[in-house]
């Protein structure tokens, strides 16, 4: 293969404004195909990007009950029936990357007044605190039900953080959040096991441990990835509670 | 060439050639967040945030792609030479992309939490061991490293102060830079639910880097070892036969390469021969692959000049590259393999009646 440079080559040095015409012709030619694909290809990738789906924050529809506090082992709120309304288990977050374990501490099992943004996506739906106070209606009568025991089953999906994938961020999941979900999880925020089948009806579950205390660090490996998990199952009004054991844990994917 | 540093030295091509670009970028960020959003068919819209970090992710991704592909594509087919020469303006503002890239990603994903944003940054994923779910955001990071260090010392003052050599590694490591990026991406973006889009381009982007660099290498593979390679003259010990004084172009050169591997250019100007080192002693760019202007020699890169006769940049410049003797056997170019020290005077050689 040979080359040299030729007399009549056009030449172009920088400095000097006179540009030969036929590299004129050429970059500008250039610039606008750059310019053009640049355009197209950011069309391409913003108008196809996924469906985060329906979460987020129902800030017209602000929440203010009253209930009893709990630790299941994450905070949860119990709220009564109310008519033909069914009693019902509300997970808890605090403001940002936070939970509210001080607030449940402090009343644990004390009935209370609580109100908050919910964060809904489909049946899951997580409340994020602004204040909890004691309860005016100071209703002895309220028992929170005991859990009803579901028995063991083998789940396939994803833990996240709850309140991400209720919709604190569109997208909220996923390997692309993973850190954040990590985040959120050291900060308080009650962990979500995302299953790919229902399980009476649902498939969002507050997590524990199989012995239903709080996990740590041990799920941080297993978060955003597809997995698959045994476990136990137990329900607290309409909220699914899962008992993992991780000991079980695959990646699938 | 400039004897005296100043931020940069603006010419019309230069703000052409920043204007093309900053035209460009508005304009994949204006239709990824304002027009694109209005054709995505979703439940409820992508958090704006998330949205402007992908915008500016994706588009220093691709700015980065481009810039790499500049230089082979110069190697390829001159025309796109000019591309070259403010090629420094293109890194710098890649390096800001990103930059804002990684402030909504801190911004969004590592703040509102009690934990500060740059600790939650390194420490929320330490996966390092596992490859899904490895915090490729650490990828991303010292991606980002490299081109804060290659925009900051993209400056003709540091490769004065650097010199050409370390300059130049130092500036290679863009490449590494390069695969980060990909790797950033293919361990993160790429891993969420499937994006043929993204992942097309993803993919095209690094077959075209990797296409353009290896058809670029093959070229230059097949010109050292085509009929440019200098031979040894049977006629006359210690020297090479480099062409005949017809094969060169009137203020142009021919480029021989040694046995050793170096190149050198041989101009023919004003009836006369001298040789030079091919390697600029700006950037190294291909000495030989320039023209004779105004009585020098002048790189096709950035257009730094030097003197046909001693390889020295004309006053008040201070650069100077190796020189060679040549002499003619007829119409054969003859050259002595071995380079002179940089700036050696050589009496250029009388073509006479050869040419």
């Amino acid at each position: 293969m040979t080359w040299k440079q030729r007399t009549q080559a056009p030449f172009y040095v920088g400095y000097l404004n006179a540009v030969p015409k036929p590299l004129v012709v050429f970059l500008t030619v250039f610039a606008l195909c750059f310019i053009a694909g640049l355009g197209i290809a950011a069309l391409a990738l913003s108008s196809t990007q996924n469906d985060p789906g329906n979460g987020g924050f129902q800030w017209g529809n602000r929440f203010e009950q009253a209930g009893v506090l709990e630790l299941r082992p994450y905070p949860v709120f119990r709220v009564p029936a109310d008519g033909d309304t069914p009693a019902r288990t509300y997970m808890l977050a605090g403001q940002g990357k936070r939970g509210v374990f001080d607030a449940a501490e402090t009343n644990r099992q004390k009935t209370v007044s609580l109100r908050g943004v919910p964060i809904s996506r489909g049946d899951l739906t997580m409340i994020q605190v602004g204040k909890v106070t004691m309860s005016d209606e100071q209703d002895a009568g309220f028992t929170p039900s005991a859990p009803v025991p579901l028995g063991r089953w083998k789940l396939t999906g994803e833990i996240c953080d709850g309140k991400c994938y209720a919709g604190a961020m569109r997208p909220g999941r996923g390997l692309a959040h993973k850190a954040c979900a990590d985040l959120c999880l050291t900060g308080g925020t009650p962990p979500v096991f995302v299953s790919s089948g229902p399980i009476e009806g649902r498939s969002f579950f507050l997590m524990a441990d199989r012995e239903g205390n709080l996990l740590g660090d041990e799920i941080d490996p297993l978060l955003a990835l597809y997995i698959e998990v045994e476990g136990e199952i137990e329900q607290l009004d309409d909220l699914m509670v899962f008992r993992a054991d991780l000991t079980t844990a695959r990646v699938l994917k | 060439m400039s004897v005296q540093y100043t931020p940069v030295l603006w010419n019309r091509n230069k703000i052409l050639y920043d204007a093309a670009l900053l035209i460009a970028v508005a304009l994949y960020l204006y239709v990824f967040i304002r027009v694109g959003p209005m054709f995505e068919d979703v439940t409820r819209p992508i958090d704006g945030a998330i949205l402007r970090m992908r915008a500016f992710g994706s588009c220093a991704f691709l700015m980065l792609t481009v810039i790499l592909c500049i230089g082979p594509l110069a190697r390829l087919d001159r025309r796109f030479l000019p591309l070259l020469y403010n090629r420094r303006h293109f890194g710098v503002m890649t390096a800001g992309i990103a930059a804002v890239h990684a402030n909504y990603v801190l911004g969004w994903y590592f703040s509102f939490s009690p934990t500060d944003k740059y600790v939650a940054l390194l420490a929320s994923n330490t996966g390092y061991t596992q490859l899904l779910g490895f915090p490729f955001e650490a990828l991303g990071i010292a991606a980002l490293l490299i081109l804060f260090v290659l925009a900051a010392t993209s400056h003709d003052f540091w490769l004065s102060f650097l010199g050409a050599p370390l300059w130049k590694a130092l500036h290679m490591t863009i490449y590494a830079a390069y695969v980060l990026v990909v790797l950033h991406v293919a361990l993160g973006a790429l891993q969420g639910p499937g994006d043929p889009v993204l992942t097309t381009l993803v993919a095209a982007g690094v077959i075209l880097v990797c296409g353009l660099h290896l058809a670029a290498g093959r070229m230059e593979a097949g010109r050292d070892r085509g009929e440019e390679t200098a031979r040894n003259s049977p006629e006359e010990t210690g020297w090479v036969v480099a062409c005949e004084v017809g094969d060169i172009d009137d203020d142009c050169a021919r480029v021989v390469t040694l046995d050793g591997g170096e190149r050198v250019a041989i101009f023919k100007y004003d009836g006369k021969l001298s040789a030079i080192t091919n390697v600029c002693a700006h950037q190294n760019g291909p000495l030989g692959e320039g023209k004779v202007l105004w009585g020098c020699i002048t790189c096709p890169w950035h257009g730094y000049q030097y003197n046909l006769a001693d390889g020295r940049a004309p006053a008040p410049f201070t650069e100077k590259v190796s020189t060679y003797r040549l002499k003619l056997a007829g119409a054969t170019v003859l050259l002595d393999p071995d380079a002179l020290p940089p700036g050696t005077h050589v009496d250029p050689v009388e073509i006479g009646g050869a040419a």
